[in-house]
């Protein structure tokens, strides 16, 4: 599988990142078999979270086994030191290694959020703390909050190697500010941090509950995702050939494999194409069907 | 106002900066969404259809996404393009996107004759449209029945695709000369909304049709719209040109 420089972090990650949280969903016999699944692909960068259910822990068995073959990212919810130490000491038990190599903040949604984390006594001095004394690896920080607030904490986070964040032909076609992540793609490149793609694979949200109870649905994601192989493999293509560093599988575990299997064949989406998938997703928020031309 | 990445790409590389720009054919107003964001000093957004002109003001001029500065530079013109109200040699900048897909060829030369006339000296042309379907695409099919009941109900053909190289020819004729050609779309995404959009052309076209025309036509318009759901298929083109004036419009490396 193609990997790529993650920024300045020396290692090349694969183009596809295993999303752990898929494991959630799996028993443990499963999940190993995924983790195998995923490795035979060829996969070298996963990333879990504590807060996705008990994913960290049925990683752990496989992880502990391929340590040497896995860059793995993890991440904390938590804005102050003391709950950072303490949930960066946590991961590290239930997931029985040593050292995290990419430790991110979870989730940045304020600007609130982001004056915690780099206040004195915020959570980025528990990270560097752990850096000194060799538990973490590299600094990062995931988002799928406004793009502003994401070109904020990067102007502000002097140290940080990669940042994970939306990026789809839906939020491309859109050219307000409010889904501009192409501006954070850009800013990143220019600081040469490396970037991981979320919602990737996202198709919509879903219909409201009264419609569709949320036991109703089909997947595991709290967004409708594609889940046609084409679909797959076209989305795949189109965030891949964006100038960023890797793609990570949507959540529910039933999607893992089309996944890999678009990774594993990845070749590259020329610009005319792009533009076809940007241009295919334009109106797909306009119920009106009188658009004839593109 | 969006702007599709289409429109972009094919003003990218256009000097629409502070020029006087004619949007030809102006459909719900991407091209004209388009110059306005490329900084055109003005925008004639001419058309012949009353339901355009009031989306385009709606979108450009009246609604939510309009900006009272990008409003203040945007004309919409209700009138023939075969005759527009605008002076000789008036426009810097010429744009016809996905115009020619619905002018009969018939009307072609008058429409490019009319376009020069307006044009300044070492004016801009952009031209951007679909190449013919491949004979395998089911889109085909169904243009092929909009086209019928278009033509029974004496109305003309709905869709014609010319080639790219058909269009350069026509404008080429009327001594623009030929700057480039891009892909915009290959493939071309065809979605539902296309798809449903284009089988209720089809539809309104067969209505006056005699009863069993009528409902033949309409079977197939909804079969082939049924079964095709979505496709993607084709090739969208655009094509720049020069007019004459300061030179700057002749072919390089032809010439010694």
């Amino acid at each position: 599988m193609e990997t790529r420089p993650l920024g300045e972090t020396g290692h090349d990650s694969t183009v596809m990142t295993f999303g752990a949280i898929a494991l959630n969903w799996l028993e443990q016999e499963g999940a190993n078999q995924m983790v195998e699944a995923v490795l035979d692909a060829g996969v070298n960068h996963f990333d879990v979270a504590p807060t996705y259910g008990d994913a960290e822990l049925k990683l752990g068995p496989k992880l502990r086994q391929h340590r040497e073959e896995i860059f793995l990212g993890c991440k904390t919810g938590e804005r102050d030191y003391e709950g950072a130490r303490h949930r960066l000491e946590r991961s590290l038990n239930r997931l029985g290694v040593d050292t995290i190599d990419l430790y991110q903040v979870h989730g940045l949604e304020t600007q609130d959020e982001l004056d915690r984390i780099t206040s004195d006594g915020g959570a980025l001095d528990a990270f560097r703390e752990a850096r000194d004394a060799g538990t973490v690896e590299h600094l990062g920080l995931t988002s799928h909050g406004d793009p502003d607030l994401i070109l904020d904490a990067i102007d502000r986070i002097d140290d940080l190697e990669t940042v994970m964040f939306p990026l789809n032909p839906v939020v491309v076609a859109k050219d307000d500010t409010e889904h501009d992540y192409e501006a954070v793609l850009e800013r990143a490149n220019e600081e040469n941090i490396g970037t991981l793609i979320i919602k990737a694979f996202a198709r919509a949200p879903w219909p409201d509950t009264d419609e569709l109870p949320e036991e109703d649905r089909p997947y595991a994601n709290w967004y409708h995702p594609v889940d046609r192989p084409d679909e797959i493999r076209e989305r795949f293509e189109f965030a891949a050939s964006q100038d960023v560093t890797s793609v990570i599988n949507p959540g529910d575990p039933k999607l893992v494999s089309m996944v890999l299997d678009a990774a594993e064949r990845f070749e590259g989406m020329d610009e005319a194409a792009q533009r076809s998938v940007v241009e295919g997703a334009r109106h797909e928020d306009s119920p009106v069907p009188q658009q004839l031309h593109h | 106002m969006d702007v599709p990445e289409t429109v972009r790409t094919a003003l990218d590389d256009r000097p629409v900066e502070g020029a006087v720009c004619l949007e030809a054919g102006a459909g719900v107003g991407n091209t004209t969404a388009g110059l306005l964001e490329g900084g055109a000093s003005r925008v004639y957004a001419v058309t012949n259809d009353t339901e355009h002109a009031s989306a385009v003001r709606e979108r450009v001029v009246l609604g939510e996404q309009a900006r009272t500065e990008a409003s203040d530079r945007v004309a919409t013109v209700e009138a023939d393009l075969r005759a527009t109200p605008l002076p000789d040699e008036s426009v810097d900048v010429v744009t016809a996107h996905g115009l020619f897909n619905v002018v009969p060829t018939a009307i072609l030369p008058e429409i490019a004759a009319e376009l020069t006339r307006v044009a300044a000296p070492g004016a801009h042309l952009v031209v951007d449209d679909y190449d013919p379907l491949p004979d395998d695409a089911a889109m085909g099919d169904l243009f092929a029945v909009e086209n019928a009941a278009a033509e029974l109900a004496g109305e003309g053909p709905a869709l014609t695709f010319y080639p790219a190289r058909m269009l350069r020819r026509l404008f080429e004729g009327y001594g623009w000369a030929f700057d480039r050609e891009r892909t915009l779309l290959d493939p071309v995404p065809w979605t539902e909304n296309h798809v449903a959009a284009h089988a209720e052309v089809a539809r309104e076209s067969a209505e006056p049709l005699q009863k069993g025309l009528r409902e033949s036509l309409i079977a197939r318009a909804d079969k082939i719209a049924a079964e095709t759901g979505t496709e993607s298929a084709g090739r969208m083109y655009s094509l720049a040109f020069r007019f004459g004036g300061d030179g700057k419009g002749e072919p390089t490396g032809n010439r010694q």
